[in-house]
């Protein structure tokens, strides 16, 4: 169980980083594409059919960030409960819980763009908190995958 | 872990307790298995009751809201009990000629725009947009739709028009699709003048997307329904992404003598709000089918028209008429001269809550008294996620529930109907009211003042609240959803149900019937 949450968590990880790829290709390219000529509205949003280089960083964004990244979080989280070390599950937990207030500034800010800046902070502690949980899981493997270190029980059994 | 603690072999007695370690370990187990099972079993349990059944019913869909009016039942039209409502399929015009007389032709096919580009998609007749169909106010027209080879079936409703309910062309609800070598007669008379339009209902994103429409233009009384080059149909569409104007693939030019006047009746085909505009002043003579009282020249402000909206823009040649990378280029300042190059759009908008001659809403000027209605709804749009259909996402809410455990607005006949629309749901959303008009009486508590404002389709951004009233005067089982029409698919629709009508119709994966 520690090995799946360490590939869960360093999944969360690489996951911040496609979701700041991504997003850059697509503002970059939408950028490019108003500059020839391309004009955006409303209409033009919703319709299918808008094609330039980095349109695909918006649905990727959107789709990764609304549906991929929660369920990671929400394994990593349950795989935590059997996970037995120090701190698995309060890490998985602030992990699972960054993910959860991502998501709602993600969909928030397209009421109140400046809620965005948030989004882009917590991309990084969402960022860290999963690198940290990660490197937890793989530090020297800790007596409590088996047994309590101190106390009564502490003997090897 | 537990079953290798359990087989250990010097673990006392067989009947001892075991050890405290071992029950520590198998606590902590079970702990965790309680704890996966707290996070999960919520979400296994929503995803299980959002699984579709294979063939419902609208009549069977959510839970009845009778608006703090006197109660009514929706009528389920239990199989062995007829006779208990209405159908849908009789709620039309008894049969007799027609005046007016079309005949539509579907088909799935790859076709040439004018102006150059190819598009797959669907044509009516062979082209797409299809025929412009128009007629005089009062006549009776009748259209039979014939499905050629569009795989999925189609069907025809007429937006705008408040037909008859078994006109209204909802596969599943007032018809079955009509599949490949079938057909499908709709009779109604024109009684509104105005800008109209008529798309498929059935499987409506793609086959709307996909080019199934065509525009439907009522004059009034006493003037003539040919078509002439004072009044222009600029139906507005995107196809693959790229804006076209009546079909053509770039701007629409239109032959108009300096000075003369023209009416560009624009109609949003497309999924989300757009905008028209003109460096020349202009007036906005019609909103959604419906004459504006007094409409004053418009000068450094655009209009906006919603998804499935229209807006009767009347220009005095020469002018552009800007649609968004597309125009209505209506004379040329000078033979020969260089065309005018695209006016920006200017950021101020038509406000339609203060514009044309001041009118109180009374019995006099919209026919009924919205201050004393029967039923008053609330329509809620947010967003949360959840399943749909077995479908993880983030859904659109009404009223705080997921689809289909949306309300059923129940009305009787006569009754007078405010409903307050409001949207948390951080989009915007185009929310159409089939059959029905609806004049709007207040927007974020700011009352109308201007010409009353009677709509179909309403603009609803992300924070904003509007007050509309109507009469339930067309009985039937009417969608009230929003006109973005992937919005449908994922829950926003919902229904206003008249007291005693029923529907054979059924929808689901088990039927050829996929209204959205």
């Amino acid at each position: 169980m520690r090995a799946t949450y360490r590939v869960l968590a360093y999944l969360l990880a690489l996951e911040v980083v496609v979701q700041a790829a991504a997003i850059a290709w697509a503002v970059f390219g939408l950028s490019t594409w108003i500059e020839n000529g391309g004009v955006l509205d409303k209409a033009q949003m919703e319709s299918d059919g808008t094609a330039f280089d980095g349109v695909l960083g918006f649905a990727v964004h959107g789709l990764n960030g609304q549906m991929i990244v929660p369920v990671i979080g929400l394994l990593l989280f349950v795989v935590s409960f059997f996970a037995r070390f120090p701190g698995a599950v309060a890490w998985a937990g602030a992990a699972f819980a960054a993910v959860i207030v991502q998501v709602a500034l993600g969909i928030f800010a397209h009421s109140v763009p400046s809620l965005g800046i948030l989004h882009g902070v917590v991309a990084l502690v969402l960022l860290v908190v999963a690198l940290v949980a990660a490197r937890k899981s793989s530090g020297a493997p800790s007596a409590m995958d088996d047994e309590p270190a101190t106390g009564a029980h502490a003997a090897k059994v | 872990m537990l079953e290798t603690d359990e087989a250990r072999p010097e673990g006392g007695p067989p009947l001892a307790p075991p050890p405290a370690p071992v029950r520590r370990s198998r606590r902590r187990t079970l702990v965790a298995v309680l704890a996966a099972l707290a996070v999960l079993a919520p979400i296994v349990w929503s995803w299980a009751a959002s699984l579709p059944s294979g063939t419902w019913s609208v009549t069977d869909m959510g839970y009845p809201d009778d608006g703090g009016g006197p109660p009514l039942m929706p009528d389920h039209g239990m199989a062995g009990m007829a006779g208990t409502g209405r159908p849908v399929d009789t709620l039309r015009l008894p049969d007799g000629p027609a005046d007016v007389d079309v005949t539509l032709v579907a088909r799935a096919q790859t076709v040439r725009l004018a102006g150059g580009r190819t598009v797959t998609g669907y044509t009516l007749n062979g082209t797409t947009p299809g025929p412009e169909i128009r007629a005089v106010q009062g006549q009776t027209v009748r259209v039979r739709l014939v499905n050629a080879d569009v795989p999925r079936g189609v069907t025809l409703h007429w937006h705008g028009l408040d037909v008859p309910n078994g006109d209204d062309g909802v596969a599943g609800v007032t018809q079955d699709a009509v599949l490949p070598g079938g057909q499908f007669v709709y009779r109604f008379r024109a009684d509104q003048a105005g800008s109209f339009w008529y798309h498929s209902h059935q499987v409506a994103d793609d086959q709307v997307r996909g080019g199934l429409f065509g525009s439907f233009v009522v004059v009034p009384r006493g003037t003539s329904a040919v078509p002439s080059a004072s009044d222009v149909s600029a139906l507005v569409h995107l196809y693959d992404g790229r804006r076209t104007v009546a079909g053509v693939d770039g701007d629409l030019a239109v032959p108009a003598a300096p000075g003369s006047v023209v009416r560009v009746r624009v109609t949003n085909t497309d999924t989300g709000p757009m905008r028209a505009w003109s460096a020349s002043p202009y007036r906005v003579l019609a909103v959604d089918g419906t004459d504006v009282r007094g409409p004053t020249p418009v000068t450094g402000a655009a209009t906006q028209v919603t998804a499935g909206g229209r807006a009767d823009l009347e220009v005095t040649a020469p002018a552009r008429v800007e649609l968004g990378g597309v125009a209505v280029v209506v004379g040329n300042p000078r033979p020969g001269a260089a065309p005018t190059p695209p006016a920006p759009p200017p950021t101020p908008v038509v406000d339609l809550l203060h514009y044309g001659t001041p009118t109180p809403l009374t019995p006099v000027t919209v026919g009924f008294d919205p201050t004393v209605p029967t039923r008053v709804f609330d329509y809620a749009i947010g967003r949360r996620p959840g399943f749909v259909d077995g479908v993880p996402g983030l859904y659109w809410t009404i009223n705080g529930h997921l689809y289909p455990d949306v309300p059923m607005f129940m009305v009787r006949e006569g009754d007078v109907v405010r409903m307050r629309i409001s949207n948390t749901s951080g989009e915007v959303h185009p929310m159409h009211l089939h059959g029905h008009h609806a004049v709007v009486l207040a927007r974020d508590g700011v009352p109308a003042t201007g010409s009353p404002w009677w709509i179909d389709s309403l603009d609803v951004p992300d924070g904003a609240t509007y007050d509309v009233a109507f009469v339930a005067d067309n009985p039937g089982l009417w969608m009230d959803h929003c006109h973005n029409l992937a919005h449908p698919k994922q829950g926003l629709v919902a229904h206003l149900m008249y007291e005693g009508v029923t529907t054979p119709y059924r929808a689901g994966a088990d039927t050829p019937n996929d209204p959205e």
